[in-house]
Formats: C-alpha cells, structure tokens, sequence
C-alpha cells in the first residue's frame, strides 16, 4: 500500500515534468480532476463540506492556553478543560461546555501512528498533563519572582517588553503546551489521521463514495467528511473558511497561525496557497471519484504542513541563537524564542513525509532533540549557541529548506 | 548574500523548467564610493551629534546635582530644561544602534516609554533594584526622570515636596541620581568609543556584506525609522495597532507638551542623516541621498531621492497641524494623528522597498512576532 502510493505520486511528479521539457505530446492519460475557486462542495443544493468538531476543538484548546497565565486557576480546573466531558462546566462557552468533544482524547490519538501505540500516545498525554501541572505548582507561586538560573519566575523583554514566565529551566510551559499541541493535536489529526488511507478508505468508504451512499442522516459521504475534518485542523477558526487564505495566521494560536507565519517569509511564499489548493483539489477528487489526485494531494498537505513544523522550530532556535550573541542578552526574549522552539521540536514527532508514511523525527529521535536544549543543569540557562545551530542543522537536514532560510522571515 | 542564494536557486529552477542551456547570471556591484560616504557619517554627523548630546548630559547631571543639593522650584525649573534639553539632543542619534550602543543596549537603557511607574515607586522605596537589568528598562531613562520631574505630583510646589518629603524625600533624590549618573556613565561609553576606536572600524567596513558598515547603518536608520518615529512616537498613541488612541503612549508623557517637539526634532534628524547634512551646519556630503542620484535612481519618471525629501517634508507639513501634545492630540482629534502616521508611511516604501533595491541592501530586522 505504502510503496504503490508513492509510485503514484512519482508518476504524477513525472508526468508534470515530461509535459514541461518535452515537445511532443506522449499521450499520458490526463486525470480531469478540477478544483473549484473555493473550498465549497454541496449536493442537491446543500453544502457537504462539515468540520464544527475542529472548530469545537480549536476554540478549547486556546481558552485551555489562556489558563496558564490566570494564576488563579487550579490544576484540576485546567485539567478538567484539557480533558472535557460532555455538558460539564469547564468552559465560559455554554457551547463547548454542551460539546462532547475534548481536546485530550484526540493528543496523539492518530489511527496511522497511535491506534497501535497507546504506550507513547500515553507518554504524551502525559507530558502535556505536567506542562500543566508545572505551571501551577512550580511557576505560580513565583509569579512576582524574577527568575533565576535553577529558579522559576518572570523575566520582563528588552524596552520594556512582556513579561514571561519560566520554570527553573528558562522553559515557559505555556508555549511548551501550545506549540507542541500543534504538532500531538492539529497536525497528527489532520496528517495521521484523516488524510491517511486507513481512515479515508475504511470500511466501505470507497464503495459509497463510489456510489453516492451519504453517511447516516448527513448530505455528506463519510470520506468526504473525513477529508474535511482534516481541513478543519486547518482553516476551521477562519473568518472565511471556505476561503482562508486572505486571513491566514489570523484564525487561531495553533496551526493556522504559523502558515501564516511561514507564508509571510519570502524564501516560503507559496506554501499556503500550495496547501490550501492540494485540499481543494484532492476534495474534489474525493468527489469526482479519483482515488489517485486524492492521494496526492494528501502527500502535498503531509509534506507542506511537515515543512511548516520544521521551518518554525529552525526559526525559533535561530532567533534564541541570535539572541544569546547579542552584547546585551535579553533572556526573556531568548527563553520565549527557545520555548516556542521546544514546541515545534516536539511537534516534530507528528510529522509525516509522504515518501515514507513516517514522522521526519520519531519520538525517540525528538527526545534526544530536547535533551540536547534542555539536557544541562540549568537548562536553556546553559544552552550554547553552538548547540543552537547543530539543532537547526540536524533539523534542516531532512527537509527540504535550509536553515538560513528559515532561521530568518525575510 | 541569502538573497543571492534565493535567486540561483530561483534561477535554476527556470533553468529547469525552459529546459534552457544557457545562463547569463551576473554580478551587481557599483562603483559608489561608500567609504567617503560612511567617512561623512561618521565624521561630520554621528560623532558631532554624540558629543553634543554627551555635553547635554554633562548638563543635565550638573543640573540634577543642584537640585539634590539645593531642592527648589527654581533649581526644579532648571533641572526640567537641562533635561529637555538632552532629550532633544538625544533625538539625533538614537537611530545609531550600532557599535558599542547596539552591545550595551543603548536605546533601550535609555528612552523606552511608557515607563512603569508602579515599579518605579517600588525600586524607590524598596531601595533594591538594578538598573543594568533588562527587566528595569521601564523604569529608567528620559521617560523616568519625566515621571519624577513632571509626574510625581501635581504642581512644582508639590513635586519639590517629594524630593524633600522627611522620610521619603532622601529615596527619590537618590533615585533621580543614580538614574541620570546611569545614563551619563551609558553615554561616555558609546561616545568614547567612538571616537577612540569604532569610527575608523565603522568607515574601514565599506563592503557590501550584510554585516558592512553600510548594510548596518541603513537597516539601523529604516528600523528606527519605522519602528521608533513611525509606530513610536505616533502609531502607537494614535491606535494604529490597537484599534483606538492611547494617549499614555506619548513621549514626554508627563511633561505634557513636548511630545510634537521631540517627533519634529527625531523627524529633522533622520532627514539629515539621508541627505548626509553635517551635525554642525547647513553643508551637506556623500550621503543615501548622493547614492541614489549616482546611480540615477527613478521612480515614476522622477529621482527617489526628491521623491524620499518630499515625503519627509509632506510628514513635517501634516505634523505641523499637530497639538504640541500629542496626548491632547489623540484625545481631540485622532485623525489628524492618523494622517501623520500615513504620510509617515508612505515613506517606509520609498526608503526600504525602492531604496534598498536601488543599493542592493537587505533588510535586516523583523516584525516581532507578536505573541
């Protein structure tokens, strides 16, 4: 399964390539798949595209990130938001807290990488409970503290920046959990999950696609509706979701916020629209029936949103790196650059190349990763920059971009 | 260089894609003579206005002196000019975060506004703080003392009553002198190294790296351009990033009406600076402005360089309209505040899009993230 579907996207990848250089027409059977100008599909009139799970998800996870600065939260009150149960009062949103949804069921919770894995998937729910925990234990009561090295606390950015707020470590573990659940939530969701064949093609998903069978009581078939809840990860906080670019980076704190961030670099202008057009096109495909355009599409979304992850975590440990060589080291920016670079490194681990239906960095390898930042007594107190660069080095290296043109947005 | 890299790769994909067997990439470097321009810059504009406002700080800690030894409304009114005094002096070289001021932070230690006053009030009384800590940059500076001259009470009776006040009046006098001895001792360090070592280093690095004498100069103008006339002084008071005005964003917040002044002064300066005017008189030398004249740049059938002076002069006429209060101004009528702001912007496409193309210099900074 894996290899045909990577002769497919070789085909594909050649075919494109034949018809640019050469000057007769080989007659390779051209795939009629077409996009519409919009992510708008419906059938009998009504609209098929449905994602309000994602969107639920999406408005959690960022009032579950808005607790780590109210400092008269508990433990079990994040905990409670973190881990949802239908209609309990976790929430100011009388919507979510009715919702069935939860965020942490669906932490590192993917059928391609998890549904054999409950070992790491447990791991990881737990690191996420101890970002928690820590910062209520460890970092609260020393909300007023200036931070130390070996002490938990505030430090306050150059001219009279925001104040962040680190554990004993330098790490601020409000990014540690936000970053990171981009990768252990949106992006394992969306790559691992639904774009995978395991669930597209589940069941008798292709027979009813095939044949128009609708999911019970919906106007959708249920590949579809998988399809759009991977979109959904995406673009569904979007003012526009059908049409998210315009505002792309504006819709959340997560995933679609960092597109947007990789979008506006010039050495990556393009990936967005290269993202959002590989879902509308393999949507359609979807509808038109055309397994093969489906599929490659989704190794595209696998390999620009893996980009993404990697870019943003070069980014950030160059911008700490460049931080550290400054004549006068503003810490709180440095610690703020390296805990968004924590994020994005453990996110690494949700990653997917297309090539090999496997994360670019395995957990184990991520581990390792961190340890390297984090590893030294007094942690990102400690980190060198050369450490620094031999991270984004080892990061750049199994991608596609190089760690100049990430390490800078312009 | 990233730029270059970014196009061979652009290029080679072309090369690719057209299938093509030939390139035809070349080289762009002209024959401006950068080093008699960075000589100019040095020599008869930077290291003048630093040693101007060095003496103005010589002033002002005089003046601090006086008024710790003899508290008066008098000695009061005196310190308050010797400060407004180096404040604006001080608007013709904050814009060179370069050398010895970018290592020590410069800037920052010296003119970030708001202040906190809160966390002012506690050093004071707690007596325990440490200035040289990044965290502290709030609470220190020209936006300090214009909380303790101007802010700390209500009237110059009142504020004098502080500083003599029985049991608190010895923190603050304290206080006030540690402040500006801070910013005095700052300042002998940036300007003795100018003129001891840097300026030669400065004009020797005439290349066109991105770490050149010229590459950094230029980013340092646009960045303070941008981010400290642009957003600072005007932006971010009229509510351009906020959604609506806040009028304790001012600079000379406390003093109250001097706000417009210091833009102007800061304004006057950053024009200079591109049209390589000397600190001292009315002469001009090899400056941004020659360099684009040299090499001929246009824009819509007309010189960047009278494009660039003509934005710069429509800024100062629409700013002439302006309160000399800027608080007064955004509370009034913020439109006129806005307005500012877009004549303001207008140039930040002349000066960084068409001018950095035109000398083939790459922007060095970024938006903050934000977040």
């Amino acid at each position: 399964m894996k290899i045909k579907n990577i002769a497919k996207v070789i085909g594909i990848t050649g075919a494109v390539f034949l018809v640019s250089c050469s000057s007769d027409d080989d007659n390779t059977p051209v795939v009629q798949v077409e996009a519409p100008a919009t992510y708008v599909f419906e059938r009998d009139g009504e609209s098929t595209v449905s994602f309000s799970g994602q969107t639920t998800r999406i408005a959690m996870a960022e009032a579950i990130i808005g607790q780590f600065k109210n400092t008269a939260t508990t433990e079990a009150i994040v905990d409670a938001m973190f881990d949802h149960q239908e209609n309990a009062d976790d929430f100011e949103d009388a919507t979510l807290n009715a919702s069935d949804k939860s965020v942490r069921n669906k932490t590192a919770a993917s059928r391609d990488y998890f549904s054999s894995n409950a070992t790491d998937a447990a791991e990881i729910k737990a690191d996420f409970d101890s970002w928690i925990k820590g910062q209520i234990d460890e970092v609260f009561p020393n909300w007023a503290v200036m931070a130390t090295e070996g002490n938990a606390g505030f430090l306050q950015e150059a001219g009279g920046g925001s104040e962040r707020y680190v554990n004993a470590k330098g790490l601020e573990y409000d990014q540690a959990f936000t970053k990171s659940l981009i990768g252990a939530l949106m992006t394992d969701q969306a790559l691992n999950n639904y774009l995978g064949t395991a669930v597209l093609d589940e069941a008798d998903n292709i027979a009813n696609n095939d044949n128009g069978v609708v999911a019970d009581g919906q106007v959708y078939t249920t590949m579809e509706h998988k399809w759009d809840e991977a979109y959904g990860y995406l673009y569904g906080a979007s003012a526009d979701p059908a049409n998210p670019n315009p505002t792309i980076g504006d819709a959340d704190s997560f995933l679609n916020k960092y597109i947007g961030r990789v979008e506006g670099d010039p050495d990556f202008a393009g990936i967005a629209a290269e993202i959002y057009d590989a879902f509308k096109l393999g949507r359609a495909a979807i509808v038109a029936k055309n397994y093969t355009v489906r599929d490659a599409q989704a190794a595209i979304v696998k390999e620009k949103v893996s980009e993404i992850i990697g870019i943003r975590a070069v980014y950030y440990l160059q911008q700490g790196k460049n931080g550290l060589e400054a004549g006068t080291v503003d810490y709180a920016s440095v610690f703020h650059d390296l805990s968004e670079g924590f994020g994005f490194i453990y996110s690494l681990q949700f990653t997917q190349n297309p090539a090999t239906n496997q994360p670019y960095f395995s957990k184990t390898e991520v581990e390792v990763l961190l340890n390297q930042l984090m590893g030294a007594t007094n942690g990102l107190w400690d980190v060198t920059p050369a450490t620094l660069d031999t991270l984004s080095d080892t990061i750049a290296a199994k991608f596609s971009f190089t760690v100049a043109q990430a390490g800078s947005t312009n | 260089m990233r730029k270059y890299l970014f196009l061979s790769a652009f290029v080679l994909t072309l090369f690719v894609v057209a299938c093509s067997s030939s390139d035809d990439e070349g080289g762009t470097v002209d024959n401006f003579d950068r080093e008699a321009m960075l000589e100019n810059i040095a020599d008869n504009i930077i290291v003048p206005a630093y040693q101007n406002f060095s003496s103005d700080m010589t002033a002002l800690k005089t003046a601090t002196s006086d008024f710790v030894t003899t508290t008066n409304e008098a000695n009061l009114v005196s310190l308050r000019e010797a400060w407004l005094t180096a404040y604006t002096s001080w608007q013709s070289v904050s814009m060179y975060e370069i050398g010895m001021a970018e290592a020590i932070s410069f800037r920052n230690f010296m003119n970030v506004y708001p202040v906190n006053t809160a966390n002012i009030e506690s050093n004071i009384s707690s007596g325990s703080y440490d200035l040289s800590s990044i965290s502290q940059q709030d609470e220190q500076g020209f936006g300090a003392l214009d909380y303790l001259i101007n802010g700390v009470s209500d009237s110059d009776t009142n504020i004098v009553g502080v500083f003599t006040d029985a049991t608190a009046g010895a923190d603050y006098k304290e206080y006030l002198t540690n402040l500006v001895n801070r910013m005095d001792a700052l300042t002998s360090q940036v300007v003795t190294d100018w003129t001891a070592n840097y300026r030669d280093t400065f004009v020797n690095n005439s290349g066109s790296s991105a770490t050149s004498s010229v590459d950094r100069i230029v980013n340092d103008f646009i960045f303070h351009y941008e981010k400290h006339l642009r957003a600072g002084k005007v932006g971010i008071p009229a509510g351009v990033f906020s959604g609506s005005p806040l009028e304790d964003r001012v600079e000379g917040f406390y003093k109250g009406d001097i706000s417009k002044m210091l833009f102007n002064a800061n304004l006057d300066a950053l024009q200079d600076f591109f049209n390589g005017e000397h600190f001292t008189s009315s002469t001009t030398g090899q400056s941004l402005k020659t360099y684009l004249d040299f090499l001929n740049t246009i824009k819509d059938g007309e010189d960047l360089s009278t494009l660039i002076n003509n934005q710069f002069n429509v800024a100062r006429t629409t700013a002439a309209n302006l309160n000399d209060d800027f608080s007064e101004q955004v509370r009034t009528n913020n439109s006129l505040m806005l307005n500012t702001y877009d004549e303001l912007q207008k140039n930040v496409v002349l000066i960084k899009v068409d001018m950095l193309q035109a000398i083939s210099v790459n922007v060095d900074f970024v938006d903050a993230d934000g977040d």
